[in-house]
Formats: C-alpha cells, structure tokens, sequence
C-alpha cells in the first residue's frame, strides 16, 4: 500500500446523516489498484449507504447529507460532475435492475449517450462488453429479444455488461449474488475475480464464504451506539481467521 | 340483514342506471328510423322540416375537444414532469393538492370567466380575420383546455410516479442526467398511464356542457365543407352538450320525433363519452397491474 | 450538450407547473377580486330582486343546500351497499373489476344526461313537475360513482391482518362487516361524500329540467311542483343577459360565493384523505 500514485478510492472520515440523525460514522479506508475490497457486516448496519456514498448516488435520496471526503484519484468526487462521476465508477445493485428494452439496448443504454457512435462501433462495444461480462455466448443469438427475457442470473451479468461499457475505472457491488441461484453465484463470483485484472471492485457481501473467495481486504461495518462504523480493516484472510473486534466476532458467529 | 340490504340497494342503484341506458336507446328509436345513419352523417339540422342531421355537432364537440386537449396535454404533462420528478414529496403532495382543489371549480364559473374575459381577447386577437362574434369553436375550446389541465396534471403526475425508483436510480448510477433518465426511462415506461390519462381528459372535454354553451355561440349547421379547415374554430358552432341544454329539448317535448331526434343525441353523447371512459380506464388499469 | 438538455428540460417543467398553477389561480383571485364588492351581510341574507340586479342569494344559498343534503341522504345507503356488495359478496374478482370499471365509466358520463334522465322519469312521467327532490335524486346520481369509489378505496386499504384477527375470533361475515368494515369505513364515506358534493354543488345541467327555476320560490312546500332557486342556475341565466351594470357585482360576488362553498366542501374532506394516504404507505 505504498504505492506513489494515489490509491483508486481514497475515504477519509466518510459520514452520513438522516436529518441530524447519523447513519454511518467515520468510515476511513483506501482501495488500491485492481483490487477486490470487500464491506462485511450485518444487515442494517449501513454497508449499502457507504457503498452509494461512493459514487454520490446519496444524493438522490431526500434529506440525506453526507460529510468527509472521497476521493477518486485524488480528485475529490464532489468537486467532479456527478454523471461523469457515474460513468467512472458504476454500480450493480442487489436486484437486477433491467431497462424493459432490448439485450443489445440494455448494454449500450448509458455508452450511447457518452459519446455518438457508430453502427459498427455500437456492435464492437456491445460484444466486447457482453464478453465481460460472460454473457456473449449466451445470448449472441438473440441481441434484439427483451432483455426481461433472461434468467435471474444472466440478468445480472447484463447489468454487469452494461456498466462495463461505459468503461469504469471502480465498479461497485452490493450484494450482487444474494438474489441469485448457486450456480450463477458462482458464475458472478468467476466474473469478479476475472475482472479484477482491469478493474478495482468494491463489494458488499453478505455472506463470509464469498469474501474469502473472493476479496482481498475486508472492512467490516458494525453498529456501535446506535450509529454504522468500520469496526475491524483488514486482509481478507487475517479477518476472517483471527478477528480482532468483538462485534466481528460476533458477526462471523452468526453467518458460520 | 346488511346482506339483503346492501344487495337490494345496489340492485336498485343498478337498475336506475340501466334504466337510463335503455330511455335514451328506446326513445330516440324514432329518429333511427325516420333518418336511418343520416342521423350520424347529414349535416343539416332543422327541426321544423324534420330534418336531423347529427353531424355539425358532433364535429362541434369533437373540435372543441381536440382543441382542448392539444393546448392542455403539453402544459399538462410538463407540469407533471414538475410535480413527478423534480419535486420533493411534501411540496408534490401540496401543488397537486392545490391543483385538484382547483379542478373543482364549477364549470358555469368557468363559464362566467369565458364571457366576460375569454371572448373579448379572442376576438381582439384576430381581429384582423374578421370573427363575427367572441364567441368560437376556438373560445370554447380553449376555456376548456383550463377546465380539463387539472385532469390532465394529476393522472399525468400518478402514471409518472408509478414507475418504479429502482429504474431511475439504476439509470442515474449508470451516469444519465435527470433529463435523459425521464426522457429515456420514466416516459416510455409511463405510456400507458399517459394514455389513459388523455383518454379521461378527452372524454371529460367532450362531456362538458355549461361552460362551452355559454361561449361556443350555439349556432346550428355550421359544418365545414372540409373538414380539416381552420375557418370553423373563428366561427360560432354547436356541440352534443350544448344542443342539449339549449331551449330545443324544451320545446322538443310535444313531438316524439323531434323529441326522439334529441334524446338520440344523449345517446351518441353516452356512446361516446362512455367508450373513451371505459377505455382510459383499462387502459390506465393495466399499467398498474 | 447533454447539460442543455438537463437545463432545458427542467426549465420547459417548471414552466409548465407555474403556468398551470398561475391560470387556475389567477381565476380565482379574478372572481374573488371581482365578487368582493358585493359582498356583505345583507347579500347573504336578502332575497333577490329585481331579477338580480338587488338584493342577495338567501334562496338560493337554502336551495342549493336543500339539494346538497338530499343528495348526501339518498346516496349514502346506495354507496354503502355498492361498496359492501363489492368487498364483500361479489363472488369472483372479475366480477368486481368489473363493477369498478362500470363505476369510474358512470363516473365520466356527463350530468346533463342525467338532468334529462330526472326530467324523462319523474318530471314527466312521474308527473312531479320541477321538484327540489328530483334534484335530490339526480344529483345523488351524479355522486355516486364518486362515494362509492371512495369508500370502495378506503374499504381496500384496511390491512388483511384486521380481517384475519375477526375471523380468527370467531366473527362471520356480517359481525365482521359491522365490528371492522364499518367503523373504518365512516371515513371514506365522509370524505368521498364531501367531494361528491363539491362537485355537485356546482352542477348546473342537471338541475336546470328538473328542479330549479330563476325567480319565485322560496322554502318548498311540499314535493311536487315545488322547485327551489340555486346558486349555479342563477349564474347561468344572469351570465347569459346582456349586461347590465346593476347585475355585475352581484353577479360576480354569487360567483364568489359558489366558488367558496365548493372549496370550502373539498377542503373538509382533506384531512381525511391524507391520514388515508398515511395510511397508505405504510
């Protein structure tokens, strides 16, 4: 971790408000280049509202106020503009979220409007993207067909495919696999640990098996005082053998 | 008990409004068959020669309407777009509070404003073709384009809030701007409320009969010889509703044909004003299912 | 470019909003602007004279009333058994689809087919000429749809939990009408009865056949031939004269008038729909 660049997400003391009611207190961390840094924690601890602090997705929900710094890059995110913003650092939510269009309109929805493109230049993207993201040979034959169409599973790789081609630097997850089968669990979890060679990831996962399989260091939010905190920050491996905070302890009881 | 008397009530509710259906359908017989589909499509309207064609009113009401509704439907709809997705819940629950509110304003109120506002700035502002009077097609239209955008704001404002928040954030997170996420992803996937809620609004507009009497102008026979001329809208004009509430259904009550040939326009008003109820209704219905 | 477009959007919005909210207020602070100078306590209780152009709207502030309280007491028991029959004995959920749809289609239909409808039935063939309880009835028509939806609506909302605790007890279906259904059902009642009669208190078709006249009737002495004066057909036949000076303020302060009391009516009813929109999201 010390690297002369600045590392991808910078955090630094990352706070969210209800009204005058925290949330989320004190969240410090850093995620490195290609790495996978995974959020741990009970549910209702706050794990989510860190993750969408992240890419200023916050700011959609009414009276929510955040304070403390992000930074991607070095550059703090509430100086960029917030879609470029969201084009650099996409999300994939819990719940397959699926535009009622087309497959092949589904992938391009946000890279279309980035930046005009070709015929030829929207199919290249559409293919590389759906590749990706694991779903080319799935669905190569039927692009134009409603995209509600597909299983659960292939759903998300889609909405996987869709944020990979806007090409993002940081791709968030939050609980990407809790809504799905087994096998399409592991299918996404083969998908992380491939697109962790070009991208950063940050996951929230519910489940302590996935972490260990998949993330390189772990957080783990807990509520202390009524009030979501990072408790415990650590190598995946060490976190999980030989925690150190009590309230982890706990945790890891709980899901064993 | 409650049983029996909640059934015999609903029964007898029932009954009325079959009861209505069936007059105006059995006592407009007469005129069915002493015109036959001329009824609907002669454009000739003179009671003492017992001639009754439909048709310059219906044109009359369907004008009014489509004026109505091309003036309100984009003011409308924006305001929705307003009130659905830039506002915050409290101040959207207050505005179409107020608007609904609004949307009880009597129609002879409306009325009341036509007269004595509406119709000298029509008249004043085309001046230069010449109208014989204030009192339009076009006056009454756009009256009617106030009268029916409460309508339009608030079911326009229900089918737009109807489409789900996970659909917008997910196109948000995905880098779109507030206009492009309602542009691409809240209007297309509000089509059918949309539609319904015009559908509901139209119906209304061609269902309305104090405020276009007193502006419209009542005149008889006042059919264009093409029909998608503009000269209509300057001139004075007749609808359903207004031949309806005018002095004719009085007079009419002595002779069974003449009286068949107004009560058979309560029925085409039934007709058509029920069928575009029915069909925004289904329509709107689906979208939420 | 996509900035524009996010601009322009929001502007073309925001636009449209304060337009419609400008124009709807602004006839109301025409009339009101207009309609104050008429008013004061002699117009409110003075009857009227010299066909409008002196004195007040008593008569027809009572007959408007008359013909509002009779429309609430002869829609209520139809509206209450409508909306039990569909919540609770209408076999079938097409079937009551069904009756919603005809509902909100009886909803759209114009009043003044209903004021010919009165007129057809009991003015004719009745034979009780223009009577204030043939307003009454036409008008309980015309609010119907709206009481019964209303309380159609508020019967939905009330959570299955409370049902299945009745039944649990032991409850059949009318003690658990009666215990759950009615008691919450009050509300819907009001509320949709006040909006009914927001709007039918300023109905002029389907009065003008059958129950009202312009000049000459004060307290109804009996059911027929014994129409009322009301509020609405008074503005519709003044509106329609050539204007006298006289007439003006007095005309546009019965406007007012109007407009007050239909406001007043819809806002009575707000309280209730809101706990109800609580509710709701709960």
């Amino acid at each position: 971790m010390s690297d002369p660049a600045p590392p991808v997400l910078r955090v630094r003391d990352l706070a969210v408000f209800a009204g005058e009611k925290p949330l989320l207190r004190r969240a410090s961390f850093e995620v490195g280049e290609r790495e996978v840094f995974g959020i741990i924690g009970p549910s209702g601890a706050g794990k989510t509202t860190l993750l969408r602090a992240l890419n200023r997705l916050v700011e959609l929900i009414p009276g929510l106020r955040v304070a403390g710094e992000v930074e991607l890059r070095g550059q703090p995110i509430a100086g960029l503009e917030v879609n470029a913003l969201r084009a650099r650092v996409g999300m994939i939510f819990q719940q397959p979220v699926i535009f009622p269009t087309s497959i092949a309109e589904n992938v391009l929805f946000a890279a279309r409007r980035l930046r005009p493109l070709s015929r030829s230049e929207r199919m290249a993207l559409t293919e590389h993207a759906l590749r990706e993201a694991a779903l080319w040979a799935e669905v190569r034959d039927r692009l134009h067909a409603p995209a509600l169409s597909l299983s659960a599973g292939q759903q998300q790789r889609l909405c996987i495919a869709r944020a990979l081609a806007v090409d993002p630097e940081v791709l968030l997850m939050d609980e990407p696999t809790s809504a799905l089968d087994p096998k399409s669990t592991h299918a996404i979890e083969e998908l992380i640990l491939r697109l962790k060679a070009t991208h950063t990831i940050v996951l929230v996962t519910h489940n302590a098996a996935q972490a260990r399989r998949v993330t390189d260091w772990l957080a783990c939010v807990c509520i202390r005082d009524g009030v979501g905190e990072i408790v415990e920050s650590a190598c995946c491996a060490t976190m999980l053998d030989s925690p150190q905070c009590r309230e982890v302890v706990e945790y890891l009881e709980h899901t064993r | 008990m409650t049983r029996a008397w909640s059934w015999f009530f609903s029964m007898v509710a029932a009954g009325a409004f079959a009861l209505l259906v069936g007059i105006f359908a059995w006592q407009s017989r007469p005129v069915w068959s002493h015109e036959g589909w001329r009824y609907l499509t002669g454009a000739n309207w003179h009671f003492r020669q017992q001639e009754f064609g439909a048709l310059p009113m219906i044109y009359g009401s369907a004008v009014v309407a489509l004026v109505a509704l091309l003036l309100a439907a984009p003011i409308g709809l924006g305001a929705a777009i307003f009130t659905a997705e830039y506002l915050p819940r409290p101040a959207r629950l207050a505005v179409k509070a107020l608007i609904e509110l609004l949307a009880g304003v009597p129609s002879v109120v409306y009325g009341l404003l036509g007269i004595l506002l509406l119709r000298g700035w029509i008249y004043d502002l085309f001046a230069r073709f010449e109208p014989l009077s204030g009192d339009t097609l076009l006056t009454a239209g756009v009256l009617l384009a106030v009268m029916i955008l409460p309508t339009v704001v608030t079911f326009s404002d229900d089918a737009l809030r109807a489409v789900p928040a996970t659909q917008r954030r997910a196109a948000r997170a995905l880098g779109l701007t507030r206009a492009e996420t309602i542009l691409n992803v809240t209007l297309p996937q509000a089509r059918r409320g949309l539609a319904s809620a015009l559908l509901l609004a139209l119906g209304r507009s061609m269902g309305e009969t104090i405020a276009v009497f007193l502006v419209v102008g009542r005149q008889d026979n006042q059919l264009p010889a093409h029909l998608l001329s503009l000269r209509p809208l300057l001139e004075a004009g007749q609808t359903l509703t207004t031949k309806l509430g005018g002095s004719e259904t009085h007079i009419a009550a002595g002779d069974p044909l003449h009286w068949a040939a107004i009560v058979g326009l309560g029925l085409i008003l039934l007709v058509i004003t029920g069928g575009l109820t029915v069909l925004g209704t289904t329509l709107g219905r689906k979208s939420d299912a | 470019m996509r900035k524009v477009t996010d601009f322009a959007l929001a502007g073309f919005a925001a636009i449209c909003a304060a337009f419609a909210l400008a124009v709807l207020g602004g006839l109301v602070v025409v009339v009101a602007g207009r309609g104050a100078s008429a008013l004061d306590v002699s117009f409110l209780t003075g009857e009227m004279q010299r066909a409008g152009a002196a004195g007040g709207i008593f008569w027809h502030l009572v007959g408007t009333a008359i013909l509002l309280v009779s429309a609430f007491l002869i829609c209520t028991p139809f509206a209450l058994g409508l909306a039990l029959v569909e919540r609770v004995w209408w076999p079938g959920e097409r079937g009551r689809r069904f009756l919603r749809t005809a509902l909100y289609t009886l909803n759209g239909l114009p009043s003044i087919l209903f004021g010919i409808f009165g007129f057809i039935v009991l003015v004719q063939w009745c034979g009780w000429g223009k009577s204030w309880l043939i307003g009454g009835i036409v008008l309980a028509m015309c609010m119907l749809p709206t009481v019964t939806l209303a309380l159609v609506e508020r019967l939905r909302a009330i959570p299955a939990r409370y049902l299945e605790a009745a039944a649990a007890l032991g409850l059949d279906r009318a003690q658990i009408i009666l215990a759950v259904l009615l008691p919450q059902a009050w509300g819907g009642l009001i509320s949709g009865s006040l909006l009914g009669l927001a709007r039918a208190a300023g109905e002029t078709a389907p009065i003008m056949f059958t129950c009202t006249i312009f000049a000459g009737a004060t307290w109804p002495q009996g059911i027929k031939d014994n129409p009322v004066l009301t509020l609405p057909y008074h503005i519709f036949i003044l509106a329609q004269d050539s204007f006298d000076p006289a007439v003006g303020a007095r005309l546009w302060g019965a406007a007012f008038v109007l407009l007050a009391l239909v406001f007043l009516l819809s806002l009575l009813a707000l309280p209730w729909r809101l706990r109800h929109h609580e509710e709701a999201d709960v």
